[in-house]
């Protein structure tokens, strides 16, 4: 008789942990809210990604003769007041302001983290000369600040881009200084000192790694607000150089003025913001779930 | 030439309420493998007295306002902070309160080894790492190879103050301060962290200066003992002394408030009466007058120096044969040790004088 298996199975104790990031990435996958979130931000890339193969129209020209159709067969979301296939430019739309937003809370993310850390690192006057800059920033509303950026430099996605980025970089460097300062009191940086650690290493080594959960938490946030703040600009006129790019923001603006003939016009960018908002904002709170230690399981 | 000698050390805080007097002249020595207890309530200043002996009181409050810090001859606070940087952790290392916090959460223990490794000595990664083997294999932590590789969270408490103890020794440092290092840990598990440390200690010939609110820990594990009260050392002897013959009124009473083993049943615990002094103000006087039965007109005046037990005897500060020095006016008789209590006919407490703000 050959031995049974006893069924018994040992489970390990101490789960090999493949890294914080590792771990975390699995929370994240267990996360409902945060996988459909993921679910829309990843519709709104590949159409954006594949616009060209899955629709034949041009975003750019249209048939006046096609002018402001109802949804139907050949045009599902309609056409605008150039004749212009609605889906096409929701489309391509997804491109400019996704990218825009995107690439604006990098801007705002790298500038900021710079600032933040700093003088969170340093300390000291340091700190107050640039706290004190971020406070003058913060002092004027983002978007007020985002329109004096673009009506200097002038229209254009970069202008964009810089603009809105600009007017995050103060929360961001705000709460990286924030995290950095309770973090210098911690027990484990004063052990790093205890030992001998210098300044440089116990900043880039062992306060950065912990700091920069809600940062990137914050981004994902941001990535919602940046998509209406540039859909914001192109609604106030403030939109890429070119007016026939097709940008979910200007495209309302446009339609604002058809909206009792073609509310259509409203309702698809429209629905394209809030469902790609919702989508970072899913993504933001999940990953805030995920990376927070505390909620471990 | 004593290894540590710390002279009329002066610590305050800057707050918003004012300065406070953490540590208000302290005096002691440590010789080479020595081991010290600092005894105190909590805020009596035997953190902060240690703090800045490494030099890592909390800036910009924390000020060391006099008093001087020798180590191996060196004035501490005279060196430049990336001159005192080479000597933390290589020749002075230090243990925290509490093992949950003290390691970085997002770093494995071989990155957070190697690193204070290699921060001191010029080897390469690979040497490092297999110190830290060895150094985890020493304070007896099961499969170093392996757990290497862990987060801190995948340790217990009693094994993450394991791989502290490990850390702090990795450069065979010639002091150790341990910031009550067994608070945070099951009794059990405190007494097995209390045997490492202190075989640890004895054989790598490190001294060890231990701050602890917990008499029964120094008993066990100190030769000699500082009791400390707002910010001054009101007793010192050797530690079977210490226990024997207590002449501190604020001793005889932390005595006294501690449950023993060999008590007759149904003796009571005699607390002390009232709370520490408020560090806000200026210390006058003696800082324990205000709860003290022996306390004389004289002790609202002036604080006591800390002079020997025997008159005119000469002091040694250090070594088993230390002397045993009081800081105190109206020093507790031997039965009065043993009653808690003034026994002389018609002894009353001198009242504070008018105007004293209590």
């Amino acid at each position: 008789m050959t031995a049974q298996p006893t069924g018994i199975v040992v489970v390990s104790t101490s789960r090999a942990s493949r890294g914080l990031w590792h771990d975390a990435l699995s929370r994240l996958s267990r996360n409902k809210p945060a996988l459909v979130g993921l679910f829309f931000i990843a519709v709104f890339v590949v159409g954006a990604i594949l616009a060209p193969w899955i629709t034949h129209f041009d975003p750019t020209m249209g048939n006046l003769a096609d002018s402001k159709q109802g949804p139907n067969f050949v045009h599902w979301m309609g056409t605008d007041l150039n004749g212009r296939d609605e889906f096409t430019r929701v489309l391509y739309g997804a491109r400019v302001s996704l990218t825009v937003g995107v690439v604006a809370v990098s801007f705002g993310l790298l500038g900021g983290a710079f600032v933040g850390a700093l003088a969170g690192g340093a300390g000291g006057i340091v700190d107050s000369i640039l706290m004190r800059i971020v406070d003058v920033l913060l002092a004027v509303p983002g978007i007020l600040l985002a329109i004096g950026i673009v009506a200097w430099l002038g229209h254009g996605e970069i202008q964009i881009m810089l603009a809105v980025g600009i007017s995050y970089a103060p929360m961001f460097a705000r709460l990286l200084r924030s995290s950095l300062l309770a973090l210098r009191e911690s027990d484990y940086v004063m052990a790093a000192r205890s030992m001998g650690a210098s300044p440089v290493r116990i900043l880039v080594r062992h306060m950065l790694p912990n700091a920069l959960t809600p940062l990137i938490v914050q981004a994902t946030l941001f990535a919602a607000t940046a998509i209406i703040d540039v859909a914001g600009l192109g609604f106030l006129g403030l939109g890429p150089g070119d007016p026939r790019t097709a940008e979910w923001g200007e495209m309302l603006t446009k339609a604002s003025d058809y909206l009792q003939s073609a509310p259509y016009l409203i309702f698809f960018p429209g629905v394209a913001i809030v469902v790609s908002a919702i989508g970072f904002n899913l993504l933001g709170d999940g990953l805030r779930e995920a990376l927070d230690p505390r909620l471990k399981r | 030439m004593n290894l540590l000698s710390v002279r009329d050390l002066l610590v305050r805080f800057r707050t918003h309420d004012g300065s406070v007097f953490a540590v208000n002249g302290v005096s002691f020595d440590v010789d080479e493998g020595e081991t010290l207890g600092l005894v105190g309530e909590s805020g009596c200043g035997k953190s902060v007295t240690n703090l800045a002996v490494m030099r890592l009181l909390p800036a910009p409050a924390g000020k060391i306002e006099g008093g001087q810090v020798f180590f191996q001859g060196q004035d501490l606070l005279g060196l430049a902070e990336s001159e005192m940087r080479m000597l933390r952790g290589k020749e002075l290392a230090m243990i925290f309160q509490d093992p949950m916090t003290s390691l970085n959460p997002v770093l494995t223990v071989e990155e957070q080894m190697v690193e204070t490794i290699r921060a001191h000595r010029r080897v390469s990664k690979k040497e490092a790492k297999a110190r830290t083997i060895e150094l985890l294999g020493m304070v007896g932590i099961p499969q170093p190879e392996k757990r290497l590789r862990n987060f801190p969270h995948q340790f217990s408490g009693g094994m993450r103050q394991r791989v502290m103890i490990a850390m702090a020794l990795a450069l065979e440092p010639k002091l150790l301060i341990a910031d009550e290092p067994t608070t945070a840990l099951d009794v059990t598990i405190q007494a097995q962290v209390l045997e490492l440390l202190s075989r640890l200690a004895a054989e790598h010939g490190t001294a060890v200066i231990l701050i602890t609110h917990d008499l029964g820990v120094v008993a066990g594990m100190t030769k000699r003992i500082n009791v400390m009260y707002a910010g001054f050392v009101v007793e010192t002897a050797v530690t079977g002394d210490l226990f024997a013959r207590p002449r501190h009124p604020y001793t005889v009473g932390l005595l006294h408030s501690m449950p023993r083993l060999d008590d007759e049943e149904g003796q009571p615990l005699i607390p002390i009466e009232g709370v520490p002094p408020d560090l806000r103000f200026a210390p006058t006087g003696c800082p324990f007058a205000p709860r003290c039965a022996w306390r004389l007109d004289r002790c609202w005046q002036e604080m006591p120096a800390l002079s020997p037990l025997e008159p005119n005897a000469t002091m040694v500060t250090t070594g088993p044969n230390a002397t045993h020095a009081v800081a105190c006016w109206n020093q507790p008789t031997a039965q009065e040790v043993e009653a808690a209590q003034p026994l002389r006919t018609g002894f009353v407490p001198a009242q504070p004088p008018t105007g004293t703000v209590l």
